[in-house]
């Protein structure tokens, strides 16, 4: 153990945190609920978890850049229901023109956030406040009232959700779980090894320097935003895919989920630190608690709320105690070390007079 | 379990609807208004000398229809009953149909309200979402000479409110959810849970009172209400609340969904679920919206009244009771258009208020969903 | 000469003080009955909780933090008004209870922000979901009304002349939030709080203290807002006043406060609530739907900051009076 803790800095296994109070909150529910460790639990949890989880990898990188996106739940509420409306339209349109436009169109949405924020110069919080409020606006004025039904949606759409990819005995996973871990994955891997992800912290500790350093900070912003739409976009064709009704409200408050998941995931709201991984683990471990909560019998609908809210804190403040307690750890091992080393130097070096 | 389907179209006029197979042949067309004045008949002495009032068209009338929020379905659907009202009586004011966000219902229906008094309009006709809390200033409106008339939820103190035309009796509701939940899970009984909108919605919590109440009938003995959660009128939320129910409770037989969002998400977590055959969803649901779940027996029955005629003879009531052709009394009896004749009677479901009963309202099957879907 | 108007026009005041008047002409032309004194009274008094709650948000943001959790606490503290009243304590210590759990509520974000370094944005995130949780299970799915006649008219009939009381409580806290936030150490603190926590730390001020006390106000007005919405509405469920925070929070902005803390003033903050309320109004006399005024305030506080920082950067290209970055509110720009 030390000698690991030894080797691994603290921020490096900070998501190994959240997985163990991940693991903690699990083995609590267990003892409460029963047929609580069964795998429909677990395919009801991982497929609703998928839409918040794609939305939350967006966010992430538009928060790393020390910026915000609360326009999420307004364009994946947006998308499905263009995207349904055209399916409905036009049944016979693939699967992948229609996965593809739903891309589209949210990055089409999240670029005029990045046009606004980058090269506007808009504060990201005002600016996506605003398209918050109108992409609601043309959802509400697009849909002349009429709501997206799954009588209207083609088969293969409303078969996906219902689909295994990989069924083992009752563990099923499903085509949106695999899309999201695989949008996870990229993404992590963008953020870790691709120049444009590492540049991405060092505009998010300090814009300034980024600048000054002569980072194209305008454009990797806009990406980031950019990006942020896209990802929304194809959270919101999987909320067609998992919902199939949508009406003005589909996709209401998600934002504010999406921003849970993010800060409870570790990243830093101020920019420059976090990963895609920490995001999943945040969005899991809320979307855990949730749903844990309203399948809890002891606990009536008008009480989960009160102690939802109250766990997230928990979980955040546990967290953060963990980590420091981790830090000190990690130090005084180094410190040991270092003054072990410094003895056997100076040992050898009476030795060797 | 076996499912017993009622195989023909039933109506429900009052009469519970017979847990045993199959319901007899409808006995009257859905829109006959006789059954609006078979309720609860107090005072009619008082009325005008008996006489139905009618309306006269061709006068000019400020009216706005307000509904709990814009953007769904059945709202739009009242909208278009109110607007045929309108063409009707030759109203040469257009009706104003204006209504806040959802996310903004109460504060934004509170703010129609006090605005409609410096508009200058003449009636505010509103689907409540705010409870009482819409009371104040309801009830300075019509201190300012508007006439407040509710449609679809009232406003549960009364305070306020001129007249409440009701699309079914609350009371009945109940009855009608226990009836289909008893129909559908056979004699044996089971358990069952109820999907609503959310916490504050008044006439939902109207009617799960009411089946409660029902519930208390020695007919529904092995009927079990285990639980109540709430979607809040999200696809989303409430497709996931239907999961959890099933997951806490291994041997739940019905969904009752008194909401046409709640009923369509579960349906379709049921659906997704593959778990069809074990739990069935009920409550009220747009024909269009359910078609599909119906005949694939997700949800082989429900039930909904039509938010057409629901706009249409509000309209009716309000455009008379703005011209003075009623006073909005009890007892008195007026002629809505196409849709009949109709008496103003006390509220039984309320403790207060003024009803115009509409009822009734119709059951869907697999035997005559598809007919109405299109 | 022009250039001089020109430049305090593009000063944040100056900016949203030209659109407020033009909002009102437009309107008061435009519209029948938008000048009418009683309408001018309805406006203000419809949102007159929220902008009580926007003063105090005022000294969060400016701190550089943020409360989300104030909508919650307005519903909480009105909830808790209520239900005590039904468990038969009188509406006036009902009242002082709602405040003081207020207060606690306040000092609770304030102690996991403050003490413990947690983000106030999870932490107040968390308790905008807790404290609608708490007032959630006091009344569950009931509605509470009845409320004794002086309680009821203290918040729907005028008590001086044609003004409410809330009114004259929300002119007397501007006035007590203007001087605390411009003309006062502890204003003082807070902006430099905001704008660096290190420096505060170095020049000597307490920051935990401050923070501390800036949540703590947060949350005693959000209760005293939520009181006085109670008696305004004469009855509270467990959603009331669910979802005001981003009103809230937009009005702060639009006031040219800085969310990263440090920047903005109380003048700017008042013109704001002005503006929205207004232009709310204006559009709601003319049948505008709620989604359509939705979209035009959402389009104007992107606009009022987008285009002012369009016509500076047109200005510096074209190499005419001076640097582009000095005309443009500096905080708001910078990121």
């Amino acid at each position: 153990m030390t000698l690991l803790l030894r080797r691994v800095r603290p921020e490096q296994v900070r998501e190994l945190t959240l997985v163990f109070i991940l693991v903690a909150v699990v083995a609590f529910f267990a003892t409460q609920i029963p047929n609580y460790l069964a795998w429909q639990t677990f395919t009801d949890i991982s497929t609703g978890l998928a839409i918040i989880a794609v939305a939350a990898v967006g966010q992430t990188l538009v928060v790393l850049t020390r910026n915000i996106d609360l326009s999420i739940g307004s364009v994946v509420g947006l998308v499905a229901y263009f995207v349904g409306t055209l399916l409905a339209g036009t049944p016979g349109m693939p699967a992948p023109a229609a996965f593809g436009i739903a891309i589209a169109m949210g990055g089409a949405l999240g670029a005029v956030n990045g046009v606004i924020v980058a090269f506007g110069r808009v504060p990201a919080v005002v600016a996506t406040l605003g398209t918050l409020a109108i992409y609601r606006v043309a959802l509400v004025e697009l849909s002349g009232a009429k709501t997206v039904t799954t009588d209207s949606l083609p088969a293969w759409l409303l078969n996906l959700p219902r689909m295994s990819v990989v069924s083992l005995g009752q563990l099923d996973v499903r085509p949106l779980v695999l899309l999201a871990l695989a949008v996870v994955i990229v993404f992590q891997l963008v953020l870790s090894y691709l120049p444009y992800g590492r540049r991405l912290f060092a505009i998010g500790s300090n814009p300034d320097a980024a600048r000054v350093a002569g980072l194209p900070v305008e454009r990797d912003v806009f990406v980031a935003f950019l990006l942020s739409g896209a990802l929304a976009g194809l959270a919101g064709f999987l909320f067609l895919v998992r919902f199939g009704n949508i009406t003005v409200v589909a996709g209401q408050g998600l934002e504010l989920q999406v921003v849970a998941a993010v800060v409870v995931g570790g990243v830093n709201i101020f920019g420059g630190s976090g990963s895609i991984v920490g995001a999943l683990a945040g969005a899991t471990l809320i979307n855990v608690l949730q749903q844990s909560l309203i399948r809890w019998p002891a606990v009536s609908a008008f009480a989960q709320d009160a102690i939802l809210g109250l766990l997230i804190l928990l979980a955040v403040a546990s967290d953060k105690v963990i980590l420091g307690r981790l830090r000190t750890i990690w130090v005084q091992a180094r410190r040991r070390d270092e003054e072990r080393a410094a003895a056997t130097a100076a040992e050898q070096a009476t030795h060797g007079a | 379990m076996r499912i017993k389907h009622s195989t023909s179209l039933s109506l429900l006029a009052g009469l519970a609807l017979v847990a045993s197979a199959c319901g007899g042949p409808a006995a009257a067309p859905s829109q006959s208004p006789t059954q609006a004045a078979a309720t609860p008949t107090q005072a009619a002495a008082t009325a005008t000398a008996g006489g139905v009032a009618k309306a006269t068209p061709g006068q000019s009338v400020k009216m706005m229809l307000l509904p709990k929020f814009l953007g769904i379905l059945p709202f739009a659907q009242a909208n278009k009953g109110a607007g045929d009202a309108a063409a009707e009586l030759k109203n040469s004011t257009a009706l104003a149909f204006v209504g806040p966000t959802a996310d903004n219902s109460v504060q934004g229906q509170i703010e129609f309200m006090t605005n409609a008094a410096t508009q200058g309009y003449k009636v505010v006709m509103i689907s409540n979402n705010a409870g009482d809390q819409i009371a104040p200033a309801a009830t300075a409106a019509q201190a300012a000479g508007v006439k407040v008339v509710a449609w679809d939820s009232p406003i549960p103190s009364a305070k306020g409110e001129n007249l409440f035309v009701a699309q079914v009796d609350f009371n009945e509701m109940g009855k009608v959810m226990a009836d289909m939940a008893l129909s559908i899970m056979g004699a044996d009984g089971g358990k069952f849970a109820i999907l609503s909108a959310s916490p504050d919605a008044a006439n939902q919590n109207a009617w799960i009172k009411a089946l409660n109440d029902a519930l208390k009938d020695p007919k529904y003995a092995k009927v079990q209400l285990v639980d109540t959660v709430y979607g809040n009128d999200q696809s989303e939320r409430s497709y996931t609340q239907a999961q959890a129910l099933v997951a806490k409770y291994p041997d739940l037989k019905v969904i009752m969904a008194p909401t046409t969002v709640g009923i369509a998400a579960a349906a379709k977590a049921m659906q997704d679920g593959k778990m069809c055959d074990k739990v069935k969803v009920s409550g009220l649901g747009l024909p269009s919206e359910m078609v599909s779940y119906t005949i694939n027996g997700c949800a082989p029955q429900f039930a909904l009244w039509s938010f057409v005629d629901l706009g249409y003879l509000t309209y009716y009531t309000s455009y008379m009771l703005a011209t003075g052709a009623i006073k909005g009394t009890e007892g008195e009896q007026f002629e809505a258009g196409r849709m009949g004749t109709f008496k103003i009677t006390k509220d039984p479901t309320r403790s207060a208020g003024l009803r115009v009963l509409m009822g009734p309202f119709k059951i869907y099957d697999k035997t005559n969903v598809e007919a109405e879907a299109k | 000469m022009a250039r001089d108007i020109f430049r305090r026009l593009v000063r944040w005041e100056g900016l949203l003080l030209a659109i407020l008047a033009v909002i009102v002409v437009v309107t008061g032309i435009a519209v029948p009955g938008y000048l009418n004194p009683q309408n001018q009274i309805n406006l203000l008094e419809l949102s007159i909780e929220k902008a009580i709650v926007v003063l105090a948000m005022t000294f969060v943001i400016v701190s550089g933090e943020i409360d989300l959790s104030i909508a919650s606490v307005m519903g909480l503290s009105a909830v808790l008004v209520a239900w005590l009243k039904e468990q038969g304590v009188p509406v006036e210590v009902g009242i002082i209870a709602a405040l003081l759990v207020g207060a606690l509520c306040g000092l609770f974000n304030g102690y996991w922000v403050a003490v413990i370094g947690l983000p106030s944005l999870a932490v107040t995130l968390a308790g905008l979901i807790g404290y609608r949780g708490a007032a959630l299970l006091l009344v569950g799915d009931r509605s509470i009304g009845g409320f004794p006649e002086w309680f009821n008219r203290l918040g729907q009939q005028p008590l001086l002349g044609p003004f409410p009381l809330a009114l004259m409580v929300f002119a007397v806290l501007l006035v007590g939030a203007t001087v605390l936030l411009q003309f006062s150490g502890f204003g003082r603190y807070a902006y430099v709080v905001g704008s660096s926590p290190e420096v505060a730390r170095f020049s000597g001020v307490r920051v935990r203290r401050v923070k501390l006390a800036v949540f703590a106000m947060s949350g005693v007005v959000s209760a005293f807002a939520g009181v006085l919405l109670l008696a305004r509405l004469g009855a509270v469920r467990g959603s009331t006043a669910e979802g005001f925070e981003l009103d809230i929070i937009t009005m702060v902005l639009l006031g040219g406060v800085s969310i990263f803390g440090g920047s903005g003033t109380m003048a700017g903050v008042i013109l704001s609530i002005l503006v929205v309320l207004n232009l709310r109004n204006g559009l709601a006399l003319a049948n505008a739907t709620g989604n359509t005024q939705a979209g035009v305030i959402g389009a104007l506080l992107i606009l009022s900051v987008l285009v002012p920082n369009l016509v500076a950067a047109a200005r510096s290209r074209l190499g005419r009076g001076g640097s582009a970055e000095a005309a443009v509110i500096p905080k708001l720009s910078d990121l």
